[in-house]
């Protein structure tokens, strides 16, 4: 794992994760929070332990993984921090430290693949990617799927975009430059550490 | 006069309990045109927002751009996810013009161009604001007097914004179920909270726990209905109640309740595509 002051350092700078030094640690994040009792921190203490760079606790915990975006911590901090951005950050950075992938990184890497391939989702294609991955919890949502499809609401067949070339283009693309930028910053940011 | 704007059905519109056809239905009913922007791809959502640094932004963006192109001022969304994410990517692409740019070198590949002349809109929204409330009277047919309607807004309507209504009390809905003639359950205090959304499938069990929360609170407060506005909330406080025998709160769409006011037939509301069935003593 790269080390705590680097990743400190691209939280801070490249997902502009420095806003949270204004938090006055009051908890009303992690007391609005609808899922803080899974998390093993909640937002407050999150972002205490970010603050003093213990990332390799902040990206192993489940905490981001938790957060549905549901806004509720947002609207409420006193100190307008976009709780919500840094928790997709710190998924973002988690999954690239390659931590072991909790089951939200595959459910959303299913969801994407679909997109990726079709540019829309069917939620059959991304329940059948995440079934290959997870089985058990697959098998726990069998009796809804019957339903579903019993009542005609299962959509089953991908319907690709009319013009999936060009929209493929766009995302290697997107793709590309992202792939740039990483690789140009970090290894910047790296140089100038040295 | 014809009410014309640019719709984005997002991919969860199709496979909802009944919402495409109430909201036809209802658009035939008042004169709205929801002209469907072509080739439209997914918003990639909280999935593309917690994986993907530029991806995030270009997925809203290139559906946007192609409203633009198809000469669209105004996008309608049905969903609270894509109605969150195109306002986000929107606002952001809008105060990044670096990040901006980029997002347009990836579009340039398609020939698509992102300016941000847009204004995106909830469909509920919609029909509150633009619609004058004795408009929509107007057309409504049945009694609804005694009909005492939940309005579940979810949490990602309106956040973290603010703007269109408050973000922990709205009251839009409820304005909008008074002009049909129902009663809004006025005291839902669980109206904005989180139903789990994907969290569902990988953690059923404490999302479980969330719903069970915003049904009862209806039940107790004597609601005979749950009304939503996204295909995501309604599946997951709908989908929530099997196996739970001591409850049976149905949970319908607001163009549903619309159609239902409006005395549209059983065809236009598919009510039998709910989970919880939906019955009626009026
Ligand atoms: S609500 Fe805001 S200020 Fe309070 S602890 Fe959370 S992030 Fe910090
Ligand atoms: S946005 Fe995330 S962290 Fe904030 S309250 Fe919701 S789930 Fe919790
Ligand atoms: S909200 Fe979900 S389903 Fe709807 S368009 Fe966005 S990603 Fe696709
Ligand atoms: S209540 Fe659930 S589905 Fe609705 S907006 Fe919130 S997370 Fe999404």
């Amino acid at each position: 794992m790269t080390d705590n002051t680097t990743l400190k350092d691209r939280f801070f700078k490249k997902y502009h994760g420095e806003e949270i030094q204004k938090c006055i640690q009051c908890g009303t994040c992690s007391g609005s929070c609808p899922f803080a009792p899974y998390m093993d921190f909640g937002p407050r203490q999150l972002f205490a332990m970010a603050r003093e760079a213990d990332m390799d606790e902040v990206l192993n915990s489940n905490t981001m993984w938790f957060c549905v975006s549901c806004y509720n911590c947002v609207v409420k901090c006193p100190r307008d921090i976009s709780i919500t951005d840094h928790m997709y950050s710190l998924k973002k950075m988690a999954a690239k430290e390659s931590v072991k992938p909790p089951a939200m990184l595959d459910l959303y890497r299913s969801f994407n693949s679909p997109v990726e391939k079709y540019g829309r989702l069917t939620d059959a294609a991304a329940m059948a990617e995440f079934g290959l991955r997870h089985p058990v919890a697959a098998l726990k949502n069998m009796p809804l799927g019957v339903k579903l499809v019993l009542k005609k609401r299962l959509e089953i067949k991908p319907r690709p975009l009319d013009n999936l070339s060009g929209f493929i283009k766009v995302m290697e693309k997107a793709e590309e430059m992202e792939n740039q930028e990483t690789n140009g910053k970090l290894a910047n940011m790296e140089s100038t550490k040295q | 006069m014809i009410m014309r704007y640019g719709f984005f059905p997002g991919c969860s519109y199709k496979g909802a309990a009944g919402y495409k056809e109430s909201t036809e239905a209802v658009c035939r009913e008042l004169g709205i045109e929801l002209a469907e922007i072509k080739d439209w791809n997914c918003c990639g959502a909280t999935s593309y927002w917690s994986t993907q640094d530029l991806k995030s932004y270009v997925l809203p963006a290139r559906t946007m751009a192609l409203a633009e192109k198809q000469g669209f001022t105004e996008i309608a969304n049905i969903c609270n996810a894509c109605y969150s994410t195109l306002r986000k990517a929107l606002t952001r692409l809008d105060e990044d013009g670096e990040l901006k740019e980029k997002v347009n070198l990836a579009l340039h590949e398609e020939g698509l161009e992102f300016t941000g002349n847009l204004k995106i809109r909830h469909f509920m929204e919609i029909l509150v604001n633009d619609f004058d409330a004795d408009e929509i009277k107007k057309h409504v047919k049945t009694d609804l007097a005694e009909f005492v309607v939940a309005p579940y807004y979810g949490c990602q309507l309106n956040r973290p914004w603010g703007d269109i209504d408050d973000t922990i009390n709205p009251v839009l809905m409820d304005r909008l179920i008074k002009a049909l003639g129902a009663k809004p359950l006025t005291n839902y205090s669980a109206k904005t909270e989180c139903c789990g959304a994907a969290h569902m499938v990988a953690h059923s069990d404490s999302c479980v726990v969330l719903n069970r929360r915003i049904v009862k609170d209806a039940v107790e407060k004597g609601a005979d209905t749950i009304c939503t506005l996204c295909p995501l909330c309604q599946f997951n406080v709908d989908a929530s109640q099997a196996g739970n025998k001591s409850v049976n709160m149905p949970v319908i769409f607001f163009t549903q309740l619309m159609g239902l006011a409006f005395g549209l037939g059983k065809n236009d509301l598919m009510l039998n595509k709910l989970l919880t069935p939906f019955k009626m003593a009026v």
